[in-house]
């Protein structure tokens, strides 16, 4: 009976791996699924004349000068000519504060600093405090640490009025991926999340958004109340409330507008962060406003999207001691064969890996070499650990109401980067 | 280049439309609505296509229990279905890796359903044969389909189903319980997924996968591999190729893996003593196993197969082959001789063994080679009516197309209309039917009977107590549980039951228990080729 019970256990967990590991591998490849979709999720070209303009907000908390300089610089060059930018920063952070009024002072026409002073920090509040000081159509976010193509805003722009938009996703490309053993996995993470998987969501009607890139009419904005102060994912929040009110978002991706941007400097940093996104996807969950999706098909996608993290954590940590189980458990064959199912998209999933790895470097002209696929292959299992690892810490915190922020530092890996495909295209 | 799309900045008036256009495009309801607008343009072609799937329905099934006789390996499939149905194991006796149990278990899945429907004239290989007929349907639907998928005009994709479902070969071995039949359907639907017009990943995946599940159903039918991934790389225009070829590689080699990890967890994988193993297997199928001789040697084995399959339909075989030639004209259809010629080395070059329903895998490959190939001579024949006069022009199409039925008639019809109206009419399992329940009515169900697989798994559902009462011929020599069940060895027998086959199995195969068994027994009724023998015991 006991038996019974246990093979019935192991099917069942089995069952739920495959299903979890289909749907990665669903997610990972749905831009590569038909080439119908993939010129589906290009920016659709453009148009001759700029319809809007555009305030962006760009958050910073103790970053370094040659960083901030690089990214106002990237959003001050755009070839479109209605621009303004906003250097957001907190009032307990003196340092930064005064690199954001040295580098508005450069640009008196263009540039001006919001100074949030309430006295706990994070960056909704940042952004909030920002976006009273907008003037502008649309506002966008540009982390501190990012660098924006020059012809961004004008394809943007385009994409609001071409297909309607009222928020626009752009893409955001970690590039520094030779740096550390986890950046490989993390740039990679990054391409198949804006190359295809949000454009998977935004085909089924609910989508997360991103917190960097990402556009939004200032009207709209205004009339849900900006950002959720209390929420650690304030993007995916606001992405999961405009889905609600059924406001049409719009993802577009093209390899030369990516906003280019470093991976954390650390592995501590690196599961900071993590932790950060999934206590934030937790906070969502737990807010419940997800449920007032139109359909039960968006509702059930909600669900399963803000579970993906823990799914991610669980699946990476599950698999091992399932086969470990399965080989030593001595269950009925059909039982153990089962229990080997989810290997089979797990596998698929790294091979396509490898393939989305070769189009990176084609994508950003960057050299990939033998080495950096076997690396890519060999830290799977590694970086999944951290995930999870990421992923337990952000429960414990959840049920220990522990919300405080904890910033990510940047260095500028990534300027040296941008600065060689700079060079590359020039060429 | 840059792969953005510059939408011409002179004309901003019109830029808009061409944005939305370009973002939307038709939409899955846009396409929904175009298919339904075709519908009544399409009903005629669809009733068509109705009657001969309904046509080719009853023709799967039509005598199905009566002709062809009832094989050993039939029976083999069959008890190994029930046995994974029944008692969820892969066979009766000792699984030894004979083939990937891929086929039957899917035999498993649909064979309660004859049974239970009273289907496949209340035996158990009978209802098996039930099982087999989809799969013969769903070939021949599927051979229309790959025919279209290559842009074969529609009367002569149809031609390429008839030519493999009234083949009398087909019709013969097709709806017999072979794992060919069950592994050829999958391997047909990778086909035609892999030569989607779309080029979308999925299909591609979905190919791999249908592709191992066709060498899990039967391992031979992996000669198709290269031929599969021609049909899949040869193609004019592609945005996702490596995508493509990666999926279909790792997705179907992980599924194929599942196989060889089974004997892995089993412990079977490597050779040992004690147990059998993946490796044994492997070393007698290609290897150890008596062969079939060359094809060049007169009266080999081998060669009395070859004549074998031409005496049931020489004219599929030698114009398929013909027309597999004129397919390396054309880019799409080359993949169909590839894979004839990759099918046809072993045939040609081996002397290893050789079974029978080999032919099996090939006979939809010969079918399409004959259609692609008609239908090249058709477009050749309207592009030379196309310079004349429309009245001409009706004329030479009339003319091709009497000329073509006339071929038909006069090539293959004598031969196949005589094969096949045995082949439907005739009873063959009427002795092996006496047999049967000669012995269910005069045996004692605690007499152990040694009786071939062809019977063996009616007989031993009819009341005796396990698979070592009533033994399938070869276990007791081949089976080493055999003698830790009856330690006294050809002494246990007490009946031996003989069909067509059991002599020349004892003499080729060496089994020395049954032959020892026949020799010390009476002959005590007879029916045809079978009768039954009482052993006699000191």
């Amino acid at each position: 009976m006991l038996a019974v019970l246990l093979s019935l256990l192991v099917v069942m967990i089995a069952l739920v791996l495959f299903a979890i590991a289909t749907s990665t591998l669903y997610l990972n490849t749905y831009a590569w699924w038909d080439p119908k979709t993939q010129e589906r999720t290009f920016y659709g070209g453009v148009l001759g004349e700029e319809q809007h303009s555009f305030s962006l907000i760009m958050p910073c908390r103790h970053e370094e000068e040659p960083v901030m300089r690089a990214t106002l610089g990237a959003l001050l060059n755009q070839t479109h000519r209605a621009v303004e930018v906003i250097i957001s920063v907190g009032h307990d952070d003196p340092g930064t504060v005064a690199i954001a009024q040295r580098l508005a002072a450069e640009h008196p026409d263009s540039v001006r600093v919001s100074v949030e002073g309430s006295a706990v920090k994070n960056k909704p509040l940042q952004l909030n405090a920002a976006l009273m000081m907008c003037r502008n159509d649309i506002v966008g976010v540009f982390d501190a640490e990012s660098i924006a193509a020059p012809d961004l805003l004008r394809n943007i722009d385009s994409c609001f009025v071409g297909r309607n938009a009222d928020v626009v996703q752009g893409a955001v490309q970690l590039i520094n991926f030779k740096d550390t053993w986890y950046s490989l996995r993390n740039c990679l993470e990054y391409f198949t999340w804006f190359r295809s998987r949000l454009h998977a969501h935004a085909n089924k009607g609910f989508i997360p958004l991103g917190g960097n890139t990402v556009f939004i009419k200032r009207h709209l904005l205004n009339q849900v109340g900006g950002w959720d102060t209390d929420c650690l994912a304030e993007d995916c929040d606001l992405g999961v409330r405009l889905s609600t009110l059924g406001r049409q978002i719009v993802v577009a991706y093209s390899p030369d507008l990516v906003t280019r941007e470093e991976t954390p400097d650390s592995l501590k940093g690196l599961v900071k962060q993590r932790t950060r996104w999934s206590l934030g996807f937790m906070q969502v969950y737990a807010k419940g406003d997800w449920k007032q999706l139109p359909t039960r098909r968006r509702r059930a996608l909600a669900w399963w999207t803000l579970m993906q993290q823990h799914f991610m954590a669980f699946a990476g940590l599950v698999i091992p001691i399932a086969i470990i189980v399965a080989v030593w458990g001595d269950f009925p064959m059909a039982v153990t064969l089962i229990a080997f199912l989810p290997l089979i998209p797990t596998l698929a999933t790294i091979a396509f890996d490898v393939c989305m790895l070769h189009e990176f470097g084609r994508d950003h002209h960057f050299r990939v070499s033998a080495y950096d696929y076997v690396r890519l292959v060999v830290s799977t299992p590694f970086y999944q650990l951290v995930l999870a690892f990421a992923a337990v810490r952000a429960l414990v915190k959840f049920y220990r109401r522990d919300f405080r922020w904890e910033k990510t530092s940047h260095s500028g890996a990534h300027l040296t980067y941008v600065q060689h495909t700079g060079e590359v295209v020039g060429a | 280049m840059s792969r953005t799309m510059t939408v011409v900045a002179a004309e901003p008036a019109t830029a808009p439309s061409v944005l939305s256009q370009h973002v939307t495009g038709p939409g899955k309801w846009g396409r929904m609505r175009d298919g339904v607008r075709r519908i009544p343009h399409d009903r005629a072609v669809l009733a068509v296509l109705a009657v001969l799937l309904v046509a080719l329905a009853v023709l799967s099934v039509w005598n199905i229990t009566e002709s062809s006789a009832f094989q050993d390996d039939e029976g083999t499939y069959t008890s190994q279905a029930f046995s994974v149905l029944e008692d969820g194991r892969l066979a009766p006796y000792t699984y030894w890796y004979d083939h990937p149990p891929l086929g039957w278990i899917q035999l498993a899945f649909l064979v309660w359903l004859p049974q239970l429907l009273g289907l496949g004239g209340d035996t158990h290989i009978g209802a098996a044969r039930m099982v087999i007929a989809p799969f013969f349907v769903a070939t021949a639907t599927l051979i229309y389909l790959i025919a279209r998928r290559m842009e074969v005009r529609r009367p002569l994709a149809v031609v390429a189903a008839a030519l493999f479902a009234l083949s009398p070969l087909a019709l013969t071995i097709g709806r017999q319980v072979y794992l060919d039949n069950i592994g050829v359907t999958w391997l047909l639907l990778a086909y035609y997924l892999v030569l989607s017009p779309r080029n979308a990943l999925w299909h591609h995946i979905g190919a791999g996968i249908f592709f191992a599940v066709a060498v899990l159903s039967k391992e031979t039918l992996a000669i198709f591999g290269p031929s599969l991934l021609l049909a899949l790389l040869n193609r004019p225009t592609w945005t996702n190729r490596a995508f493509s070829v990666v999926g279909f590689l790792v997705v179907g080699g992980a599924a194929l893996a599942l196989y060889p990890l089974m004997a892995l967890l089993r412990g079977e994988f490597f050779s040992g003593g004690g147990h059998v193993s993946l490796q044994d297997a492997l070393v007698y199928q290609f290897l150890t196993r008596s062969g079939s001789g060359s094809i060049w040697e007169a009266g080999s084995s081998r060669a009395e197969l070859l004549q074998g399959w031409l005496f049931y339909d020489r004219p599929l075989v030698v114009v398929g082959l013909v027309a597999a030639v004129l397919c390396l004209v054309q880019r799409r259809s080359m993949w169909i001789p590839v894979g004839i010629a990759f099918f046809s080395v072993p045939i040609v070059t081996g002397e290893g063994y050789l079974p029978a329903m080999y032919i099996i895998g090939i006979l939809p490959f010969l079918a399409l080679a004959v259609c692609c190939a008609l239908n090249m001579a058709w477009g050749w024949l309207e592009r030379v009516a196309d310079q004349q006069t429309p009245s001409v022009r009706r004329a030479v199409r009339a003319a091709g197309a009497v000329t073509l039925a006339f071929v038909i008639l006069v090539t293959v019809a004598p031969q196949w209309v005589g094969q096949n109206r045995t082949l439907l009419t005739h009873e063959t399992n009427q002795d092996w039917s006496s047999a049967l329940a000669w012995v269910e009515e005069n045996i004692p169900r605690d007499d152990t009977v040694l009786a071939p697989y062809a019977m063996w798994q009616d007989l031993s559902a009819s009341g005796w107590s396990d698979a070592w009462s009533v033994v399938a011929t070869e276990k007791a020599d081949l089976d080493p549980e055999f003698l830790n069940q009856h330690p006294e060895g050809a002494d246990a027998i007490d009946w031996v039951v003989v069909g067509p086959f059991v002599e020349s199995n004892i003499d080729q195969l060496g089994l020395t228990t049954a032959g020892e068994a026949l020799e010390n027994s009476v002959p005590v009724q007879t029916f045809g080729g079978w009768s039954i023998h009482r052993v006699l015991n000191d």
